[in-house]
């Protein structure tokens, strides 16, 4: 019990350091990073060479985008597991329709655009407004765009084109290409979110559609358009990977389904909807990327690899339940001191 | 009137000599595997979702159609999925074909259905994955592929290359699986203890997935200084992760692993800039099939069994010595072709294109 008021004490301190507002969530992602950035130095200091990172930043670019489109779908209480669908759909439109044609990259990515404002509207519908469960409306769907992705391609995959390839896999003032789209989807996100009355409203419904309906709230809109966000940003993701990866599978999504999952847990987001942390999202992608470097740089076997991932993924998800007992009291003291972190919009 | 009938003659003799001469030339070409009992033919993938496969597929349509006997040819795809891929088989033997050539992706699952089709009097050739059991008892015979002898071939040209001995990282599919298992027992029957293999025992596990190999290689690289060759099962799925080389300012070593177009064009194209990229290739062996076909067709249609028992990949390319094959691109075709195989360059473009 002292423990817990000790901590009390310490975190509004730490908040002051770290001036995202309320980001408890963020400190701790931020501080594990660090944890593990100094793993690195000391035990495989080859993971956080430049060379390295330049190698692996891509791909935790890729995870952040699709976490961000997760985060916005468990803000508001669901689940999108058409996620695998919708990144390997846009792998493959973007492969397959210019088939090595650079003029057709523009119209193929502007398919693969509408193909995921589609999926994006049937999953919000089924959802939202027919009430379906969002685990089996996702499932359904995810199935739908893996027929996409065979009648598209057939299961076969296909080569980049080579302007994809230099845009998605190239790099710009010594960063990745693929980190500046992260950033610009980082950027998007929480801007929208935390500062524009839709995105104020939207996080709101996600912490209580109940209440919010009852302030005259369009609750199911921005419960579908949640899914159609999600689904832009698997789309962005999936033409990602076709550039960085040059000869993606037909199947490249799979990959992803759980490292969405795993970040928005790390980045502290419940997964009962309510606020979301989209920089801690993206910072959790990071880490958990270079958790996978550092598994493989320091060469334990595959195995052993799997198991690291697993455990990292179980002490994030222990650490916020630790941190229940601590929240509730948190919440209680901001509220006696005029409960400023509540914003209806 | 007269006149014409005997013209009508002379037509008919010649036609007659002309398709007896056909009929001959016909036979002359028939292969020896070739038998006269008339028989269909199935064949079933476990998993036909990849160029390989469908290159694959169309090598064994092409095979078993040089037999006249086989009079029906037919194809089933598991799509992954081990359920599907069981009662392809018990359809395709309830269907009344004759002769099935199996790929059983699944393995040893696959054994009961496989042996419940051979029993029923079915000629069943399984080939490349092994399902267990024992020819004669469980399937008529298992045409597997010598991977022992790849790794074996990859070896004697590292010790060409490089024969001071070096630095080698050994890159294969999931994890334990048994092709890159031969492979590395067919490399460390060439090479001593001067060639040092830095990836963790037995292999980097990449799943043949060019991402997850694009991350492996990138650790590898930053890991160590100086690799001298890789050493890959999957030859095309490098391509998007060579060039994490130049991110880190250091040319591509040398690389020994299996055909693509692809990669040949990737060779191509960067090996001037790359002093050190030297490539060798063995084929990626589309053409198992073919002989799991000829075996399969031998055994229904009571033709001469093949004298070879398992599929021992040919080398294809060499960039050093130019022999069998200097390195091969067509840029005008997909990158997803295997120029190696014995179905022509074209043909494989049409089967990887019909979707």
């Amino acid at each position: 019990m002292n423990q817990a008021v000790d901590r009390t004490m310490v975190l509004p301190q730490l908040q002051q350091l770290f001036p995202v507002p309320h980001a408890r969530s963020f400190v701790t992602v931020v501080i594990s990073t660090l944890a593990l950035i100094l793993a690195c130095l000391l035990f495989a200091p080859s993971s956080v060479t430049w060379g390295a990172l330049s190698g692996s930043l891509p791909f935790a670019a890729i995870i952040a985008i699709v976490g961000l489109g997760q985060l916005l779908v468990v803000q508001q209480g669901g689940f999108d597991l058409s996620l695998a669908g919708g990144v390997s759909l846009a792998v493959v439109i973007a492969t397959h329709y210019p088939q090595g044609d650079n003029a057709l990259l523009l119209p193929a990515i502007l398919i693969a655009i509408a193909c995921a404002i589609l999926a994006g509207l049937i999953n919000g519908i089924l959802v939202s407004f027919f009430r379906l469960n969002a685990i089996v409306a996702t499932i359904g769907v995810n199935a739908l765009l893996y027929g996409g992705v065979f009648a598209v391609s057939g299961g076969v995959p296909k080569t980049t084109t080579t302007l994809l390839a230099a845009i998605a896999g190239g790099q710009a003032f010594g960063l990745p290409n693929a980190v500046y789209f992260a950033f610009a989807a980082l950027l998007a996100v929480s801007f929208l979110l935390k500062k524009s009355v839709a995105g104020r409203r939207f996080e709101a419904i996600g912490a209580n559609p109940l209440a919010t309906r009852a302030v005259g709230l369009r609750v199911q809109l921005h419960q579908l358009l949640a899914y159609v966000y999600a689904q832009l940003l698997y789309c962005l993701a999936g033409v990602l990977i076709a550039g960085i990866t040059r000869e993606p599978t037909a199947f490249q999504g799979d990959a992803l389904l759980l490292p969405s999952v795993a970040v928005v847990v790390l980045g502290g987001t419940s997964l009962l909807g309510g606020r979301g942390f989209p920089i801690s999202t993206v910072i959790a992608a990071f880490f958990l990327n270079q958790l996978s470097q550092f598994a493989l740089t320091v060469g334990v076997p595959y195995s052993a690899q799997t198991i690291i991932q697993a455990l990292a993924l179980g002490f994030g998800i222990g650490v916020y339940s630790v941190r229940w007992t601590v929240n509730v009291i948190k919440q209680t003291n901001t509220n006696a001191n005029g409960g400023k972190n509540e914003v209806l919009g | 009137m007269k006149c014409s009938v005997r013209r009508k003659l002379e037509l008919a003799a010649v036609a007659a000599i002309f398709t007896l001469a056909c009929s001959h030339l016909a036979q002359a070409q028939t292969p020896s595997w070739c038998g006269p009992k008339k028989a269909t033919l199935a064949l079933l993938d476990g998993y036909g979702g990849n160029s390989w496969r469908q290159v694959t597929t169309a090598s064994g349509k092409q095979e078993a159609l040089k037999c006249p006997s086989i009079t029906k040819y037919e194809y089933a795809d598991g799509q992954g999925d081990t359920q599907k891929s069981i009662s392809d088989i018990k359809a395709m033997a309830a269907k009344g074909i004759d002769a099935l050539v199996v790929f059983p992706d699944a393995g040893p699952a696959m054994l009961p259905a496989i042996t419940s089709v051979y029993k029923s009097g079915k000629v069943i050739v399984p080939y490349r994955v092994e399902a267990g059991g024992k020819a004669g008892a469980n399937y008529t015979k298992f045409i597997g592929t010598d991977f022992k002898n790849d790794g074996a071939n990859w070896g004697n040209w590292i010790k060409g290359v490089l024969p001071q001995g070096g630095n080698l990282l050994f890159l294969s599919g999931p994890a334990g699986n048994s092709q890159g298992l031969d492979e590395l027992t067919g490399l460390k029957s060439v090479l001593g203890p001067e060639y040092k293999f830095l990836n963790p025992e037995p292999f980097d596990v990449t799943n043949w997935d060019p991402a997850l190999t694009q991350k492996v290689l990138t650790a590898e690289i930053a890991k160590n200084n100086k690799i001298d060759v890789i050493v890959s099962d999957f030859g095309p799925s490098l391509v998007g992760a060579l060039p994490l080389f130049k991110q880190s300012g250091r040319s591509i070593p040398a690389l020994a692993t299996s055909d693509g177009n692809s990669l040949g064009c990737f060779w191509t194209d960067v090996h001037g800039d790359n002093p050190d990229f030297k490539l060798f290739t063995v084929s990626t062996e589309n053409d198992n099939v073919r002989l799991a076909v000829q075996w399969a067709v031998a055994a229904v249609t009571e033709g001469k069994a093949p004298q070879e028992e398992i599929f021992k990949g040919p080398v294809f390319e060499n960039s050093v010595t130019g022999k069998p094959s200097p390195v091969q691109c067509r840029k005008d075709l997909p990158g997803q072709i295997y120029l190696s195989a014995q179905l022509s360059a074209d043909d494989q473009a049409k089967a990887v294109n019909t979707k």
